[in-house]
């Protein structure tokens, strides 16, 4: 046999470890089907689902259709609704009922004595019956409430001028808002869930090819043998780190484009939330993602080669993996400004940059850098502590 | 050529299990040299001593002259290791593993084609070259692997009971083929705890117990020593006891 000839060094082992795990990881149904499912139906379906939640209240909001008892007590406010598109029908008699179980939002009671009571110059009075914690009821009870504030405004109005007093003598105070929010910055929730996956994506995105390739690769008894080949601990762990690496950008490309296909063809419900996901958002958003693309995969490592079996090591990455999705969750709750420094910490600052691409606003570049130094630092600390497993004699004893 | 000069490894949270207890010995080129042992006797710690897999706790091994945690990585490149775990990429195919472990090993293009197709034709596994590891079977497993350890051509050779699991005919193919690595000069160095597989094979037998050496000398030597006429029963006087004898 003719002795080979040797072209070796570190990045070509690195190479060929990278190659080899991105064509396994590839083949692997298990983990593509598991990179696929969380990139396409997780972000986008979901949020075809919401968007025609939010559609539905909208519409309802626009017609709305309010149950009047007594509207017989009080014709000149009937009339008023009425003028402005409420769709005023005759209240069911046990609509307490009605309300309890969520067929009814809310209903408007006029009291048998409206009348009476107005022409004796006291004020008339109405009932509202609702229920306040129903998420869907509250459109319809803030739309009731400033159409009755409205009719009270006006009558007023009118009293005072047969009285010849000028209207805003009554009213000293002259309040006029500007919305800042542009066309991009409304629609929370949804903006929210665009953020939120797409972080989510980037996150778990390499979850399934880093336990395959760690505690995959122990559990198939490969890992001894390919210890005793010339790559270095560090070396192995660089190139599946790579690899890995691959497959999380994948599924974070793939859902982006979801989104950015869905926003742009599929046939969306007029949610009157003009907001956009275009290619500059898409842009932004695979740049402020960058850190996590890439520290990600190195922890998922970590603690995938940390575990004696897959099942361990998939039961501590499903811990790890809820934490981090929590961290979003709660930032989105925190409804204060974020503190400057949050742009440093890694997910926090990401998510921060994420909000910002979707309100239209450019990244600032500083703050860009800000949130790529931590993360670049614990990869590198992540991916030594990878090297120090597999330099191990207790590595071989997992299997 | 190896040379292995009172090692020792123990386990344990007290260093109580002395796995490997004192062990020399040599295996020199173109000598297939026998680790024979019953279960526990320390051979497998002794392989992966000096596959570069463990440091030992004392003592030195020197394969081709490079020492075995000093030098590791030039022991690597000297090395090839059938070791027990036989682990191929199942979603790979024969050709891809092996051509994975010549990278690894420095090798690239037309040079590596060439060696993974060359081990190919010696192994006569050209039917299962291009299918994926997936459905091997043991004996189409091993020869792969056995593929995979000798990419690099290495000049010495561990091998960790390597016909464990295989049935005659796979047995008998791998062993006219280290009969033939052993022609061409290579040191090979056999673990088994079958006395019939060493003594068939090797032209120096080591004998371990309880991970120190019991014995050393070609068959006929071991025979003179325990005067017993079956290597059999040279083994198990050697070893004073019938303790753990699998074969």
């Amino acid at each position: 046999m003719s002795h080979p000839t040797r072209a070796d060094s570190a990045p070509a082992r690195i190479g060929a470890v990278a190659r080899k795990e991105v064509v396994d990881l590839f083949r692997d149904r298990r983990t593509m089907l598991v990179t696929l499912v969380t990139a396409i139906a997780a972000g986008p379906v979901l949020m075809l689902l919401v968007l025609n939640l939010v559609a539905r209240q909208v519409d309802k909001a626009r017609e709305l259709s309010l149950p009047v008892r007594g509207a017989e007590h009080a014709p000149a406010l009937v009339a008023f609704l009425e003028r402005q598109q409420v769709n005023v029908v005759p209240a069911p008699a046990d609509f307490d009922e009605g309300i309890r179980s969520g067929d009814l939002d809310v209903v408007l009671e006029i009291d048998a004595s409206f009348e009476a009571d107005v022409a004796q110059g006291r004020p008339g009075t109405v009932r509202l019956a609702y229920d306040r914690s129903r998420d869907r009821a509250r459109t319809s009870i803030a739309e009731v409430e400033s159409l009755l504030r409205a009719f009270d405004r006006e009558w007023g109005r009118g009293r005072l001028l047969l009285r010849g007093v000028a209207p805003e003598v009554a009213h000293p105070l002259n309040v006029e808002a500007r919305d800042l929010a542009t066309p991009q910055s409304s629609g929370a929730l949804v903006l929210f869930l665009i953020a939120f996956y797409g972080l989510f994506a980037a996150v778990i995105g390499g979850m399934a090819a880093a336990l395959d390739t760690t505690a995959g690769e122990r559990e198939r008894s490969s890992l001894e043998p390919l210890l005793t080949t010339p790559v270095a601990p560090l070396e192995l762990a660089t190139g599946k780190w790579l690899a890995v690496v691959v497959l999380n950008a994948t599924a974070v490309v793939l859902t982006l484009a979801g989104f950015y296909l869905m926003l742009r063809f599929a046939p969306l419900p007029a949610v009157g939330i003009p907001f956009l996901f275009g290619l500059a958002e898409f842009g932004r958003f695979v740049v402020a993602l960058v850190p996590l693309i890439a520290l990600m995969p190195a922890i998922l490592l970590y603690v995938g080669s940390r575990g004696r079996s897959f099942k361990e090591a998939q039961s501590n990455l499903s811990v790890l993996l809820f934490v981090v999705s929590l961290i979003p969750v709660a930032q989105m709750f925190l409804q204060r400004k974020e503190p400057a420094w949050l742009t440093w910490v890694p997910v926090s600052g990401q998510y921060a940059l994420l909000s910002r691409a979707l309100r239209g606003e450019t990244l600032p570049l500083t703050e860009v850098l800000q949130s790529y130094a931590v993360p670049g630092l614990l990869t590198l600390a992540a991916l030594l502590a990878v090297a120090r497993l597999f330099a191990r004699e207790s590595v071989l004893a997992g299997r | 050529m190896i040379a292995v000069d009172d090692v020792a490894k123990a386990f344990g949270p007290r260093r109580e299990v002395r796995a490997v207890d004192g062990v020399s010995f040599t295996a020199a080129d173109g000598e297939i040299t026998g680790l024979l042992g019953p279960n526990g006797a320390g051979k497998t710690t002794l392989l992966r001593v000096l596959a570069t897999l463990m440091v030992p706790d004392s003592g030195s091994a020197t394969v081709d002259g490079h020492d075995v945690v000093r030098d590791r990585y030039a022991v690597r490149r000297h090395i090839g290791v059938l070791s027990d775990a036989r682990g191929l990429y199942p979603r790979l195919s024969a050709r891809e593993n092996i051509r994975y472990y010549g990278a690894l090993q420095g090798l690239a293009g037309d040079a590596l084609e060439a060696r993974v197709d060359e081990l190919i034709r010696a192994l006569s596994i050209a039917d299962i070259a291009d299918r994926r590891a997936q459905g091997f079977s043991q004996g189409e497993r091993m020869k792969v692997a056995i593929a995979r350890a000798l990419v690099h051509d290495p000049q010495t050779v561990l091998l960790d009971e390597p016909t464990n699991g295989l049935d005659i005919m796979s047995t008998r193919a791998l062993r006219d083929l280290l009969r033939e690595l052993r022609a061409q000069g290579k040191c090979l160095l056999f673990s088994s705890h079958v006395m019939q597989e060493v003594s068939a094979l090797c032209q120096r037998i080591v004998i371990l117990g309880r991970g120190r050496v019991v014995a050393t000398g070609t068959a006929p030597e071991l025979l003179a020593r325990a005067g017993e006429r079956s290597l059999e029963d040279a083994f198990v006087r050697l070893l004073g006891s019938g303790e753990g004898l699998a074969a």
